[in-house]
């Protein structure tokens, strides 16, 4: 998939979020009009408008371009990591979902294991994990990271701040 | 006179100097850490100051970005791997500095420099935010929604190569700054029902998400597989010469110096600059005006005093608009916007006549941590040097734990940690995409003001359309915002235009070569 074809799938997809908040959630999520002052539903509505105007515009624009067979710089066409100079500090580029789903799975299992086996086992197994992921095979570094790290944070939270530690406290 | 007096011994408490000189200390060794820059240290470390004094907390908040701002400078000399966009002028002359073993020599002048940056800048901002601030006490809701809406359009351009896609990206910030409780009906608005979205998204996790846990997501993209983790260790030579910097060395770029800072304060005090611009158009005019141009890019400490001079004199000028108008100019102030908010104050000229004592504790701890930095910059430098050969596997870990606690930390409440990794999964995506976070974020932060102000003008001016021709100065500046989005697309059009042409030329040329 080429950057401008990923681009108009993302305005497209803007659009469409767009008349769902319109036409569903902010007439349904919003307190009606109580006869003075402004509708509450007035400045979503704008921010709503706005990014509904911009997309449908930057998809027209590419649209012409596209249809006019203009021929589009590269930038607008490639990925950063495809072109010779690298793209200095943007950020731009293709979507690793099998990375991020596997940084973003542990984390998600974190926040529902902590409720269940508490703070201490589920954030040493958190960390265990992480690292692993991560590419790291020391085991005796792993452990010692996700020991200290896990008590280091849990003495800053429950006696520097006073604030209980997630989950049940099993070892308490 | 009194305000003033007890304002300053406030900040030099024994509670207060603590934390300012934690805040300085924490913020080098995590700038010098590279990936890790000041907005996202704020944000990993706003949740802590939860618990601190306002003034401390400030405080420790813009020691921490002050610190950050030189620490960047620490992996940008030894590593050629700027952290922040700001750093990369510094690494041109710094690095091959580096490669002749001067790398310490390097590092104390850009320290000296960041640190007399620093220090004009805090003088400026000290001098003219409270007069500026009188001035603007005369502006009204109409004013204040309109200077708004200039700021939003300012900033729609920062962070994204397309103006289109930063308003979209801010249109986005908005709508979710809505979500909460409506000012006037005090019901609740866009909460789908969901009770912990009725106080509204906290700023906490978002930012946390938005700044820090996106940009380690990307990091780690970048890193995972490719065995960078481990970074080469500096060699420093042991040359007096080469370690440190003689009187001479340093006021032979006075000039550059001045210059560089008086670019920063200019470039910082504008809302939707920052600190990039200020170091390329310091470093640029440094080598335009030199009498030794060949040299730059080759180890020049002149191009090191002008680029971290004035990307240090940002910090503090940056906070011009925030003292005076309640508008950040740039991440860092925004972040710090939040702070505020979360200690119960609102930025903006009443701060100066609500929390006159306050302001100049903030005064005094601006000037503090320029000292501090300075000193612990000096003792400190090679033990900071050493921050930059972390092994990434230990780091990042650390860094995503320290995200899912600080977002923890805020409310207590694990719902937090959830909305963090969603805004860690929007910025990955926004990054990727080029949505402007840093957009996103101003109109998450300025949403709220932007419709109290406004429903305050429909109110007083009872539903007259035409209220804003009634007062000059807020016409004045919806005409300057309009002007700004017609120039900023007219822009926007001439280039794309012209890259097109270039485009279409290179394409007729390679197929008559072939």
């Amino acid at each position: 998939m080429t950057r401008i074809t990923r681009d108009m799938i993302a305005y497209l997809l803007i659009i469409v979020f767009s008349i769902v908040l319109f036409t569903w959630a902010i007439p349904t999520y919003t307190p009606a009009y109580p006869g003075y002052g402004a509708s509450p539903a007035l400045v979503p509505n704008v921010a709503v408008g706005v990014m509904m105007f911009m997309a449908i515009l930057s998809l027209v624009t590419v649209a012409i371009a596209l249809y006019t067979k203009k021929t589009l710089p590269k930038e607008e066409t490639e990925f950063p990591e495809d072109l010779e100079d690298g793209g200095g500090f943007t950020q731009i580029g293709r979507v690793n979902l099998y990375h991020l789903a596997r940084i973003m799975i542990p984390c998600v299992l974190l926040v529902v294991a902590i409720e269940y086996i508490g703070y201490m086992l589920a954030s040493f197994a958190f960390l265990m994990v992480l690292q692993y992921i991560i590419g790291s095979r020391k085991w005796l570094q792993s452990i010692v990271v996700s020991i200290t790290l896990t008590a280091v944070l849990y003495i800053i939270m429950r006696y520097g701040f006073g604030v209980p530690v997630p989950g049940p406290q099993i070892f308490e | 006179m009194e305000m003033i007096i007890a304002g300053l011994m406030d900040s030099i408490s024994i509670y207060s100097l603590m934390f300012l000189l934690l805040g300085v200390t924490i913020g080098v060794m995590i700038g010098a850490i590279p990936g890790i820059n000041g907005p996202m240290a704020i944000a990993l470390f706003i949740p802590i100051t939860y618990y601190m004094t306002p003034l401390a907390a400030i405080g420790f908040l813009v020691g921490l970005n002050k610190g950050a701002f030189f620490g960047g400078a620490v992996s940008a000399v030894l590593l050629r791997t700027p952290g922040t966009p700001e750093a990369a002028a510094t690494a041109w002359d710094g690095y091959p500095l580096t490669q002749q073993g001067k790398g310490e020599k390097a590092l104390r002048m850009a320290l000296y420099s960041s640190v007399a940056g620093d220090f004009i800048s805090t003088v400026v901002l000290i001098l003219i935010a409270a007069p500026l601030a009188a001035v603007a006490l005369f502006m009204g809701p109409s004013e204040i929604f309109a200077l708004i809406s200039l700021a939003l359009t300012v900033i729609a351009g920062i962070g994204t190569s397309s103006i289109s896609r930063g308003l979209m990206a801010a249109g986005f910030g908005i709508l979710l700054g809505l979500i909460g409780t409506e000012p006037v009906t005090a019901l609740p608005r866009l909460t789908f029902d969901v009770y912990q979205f009725g106080s509204g998204l906290s700023l906490i996790p978002v930012a946390i998400g938005l700044l820090a846990f996106s940009e380690i997501l990307l990091q780690l993209e970048k890193l995972v597989g490719k065995g960078a983790g481990e970074h080469a260790t500096t060699e420093f030579s042991s040359k007096l010469a080469d370690r440190f910097l003689s009187f001479k060395e340093f006021f032979a770029n006075t000039k550059t110096l001045l210059r560089g800072s008086l670019i920063g304060i200019g470039v910082g005090a504008m809302p939707g600059l920052g600190a990039p611009v200020a170091s390329f158009m310091s470093y640029d005019q440094a080598m335009k005006r030199s009498k030794h141009k060949e040299e730059f890019g080759k180890g020049r400490l002149e191009g090191i005093a002008a680029s971290e001079s004035a990307n240090s004199s940002v910090v503090a000028s940056s906070l011009i608009p925030l003292f005076v108008l309640g508008i950040p100019g740039n991440l860092a102030a925004a972040m710090l916007m939040g702070a505020f908010m979360i200690h119960g104050m609102q930025p903006g000229p009443l701060l100066f006549k609500e929390n006159a004592q306050l302001m100049y504790g903030i005064y005094g701890s601006l000037i503090l941590a320029s000292l501090f930095l300075l000193v612990i910059g000096r003792f400190g430098l090679r033990f900071f040097c050493k921050a930059v050969n972390i092994p990434a596997l230990i780091l990042y870990p650390i860094v995503i734990f320290t995200c899912i606690m600080g977002a923890y930390l805020g409310k207590s409440s694990m719902f937090d940690v959830g909305i963090m990794l969603a805004f860690g999964f929007i910025g990955y995506f926004m990054r990727k995409f080029d949505y402007s976070y840093v957009a996103f974020l101003i109109g998450f932060i300025l949403a709220p003001e932007w419709e109290r102000a406004l429903q305050q003008v429909v109110i007083i001016s009872e539903h007259d359309t035409f209220m804003f021709f009634q007062r000059p100065v807020a016409m004045g500046l919806m005409v300057l915002t309009l002007f700004v989005i017609a120039r900023t697309f007219w822009g926007s059009i001439c280039m794309r235009r012209r890259k097109r042409v270039e485009a279409a030329a290179a394409a007729a040329g390679q197929h008559k070569a072939d």
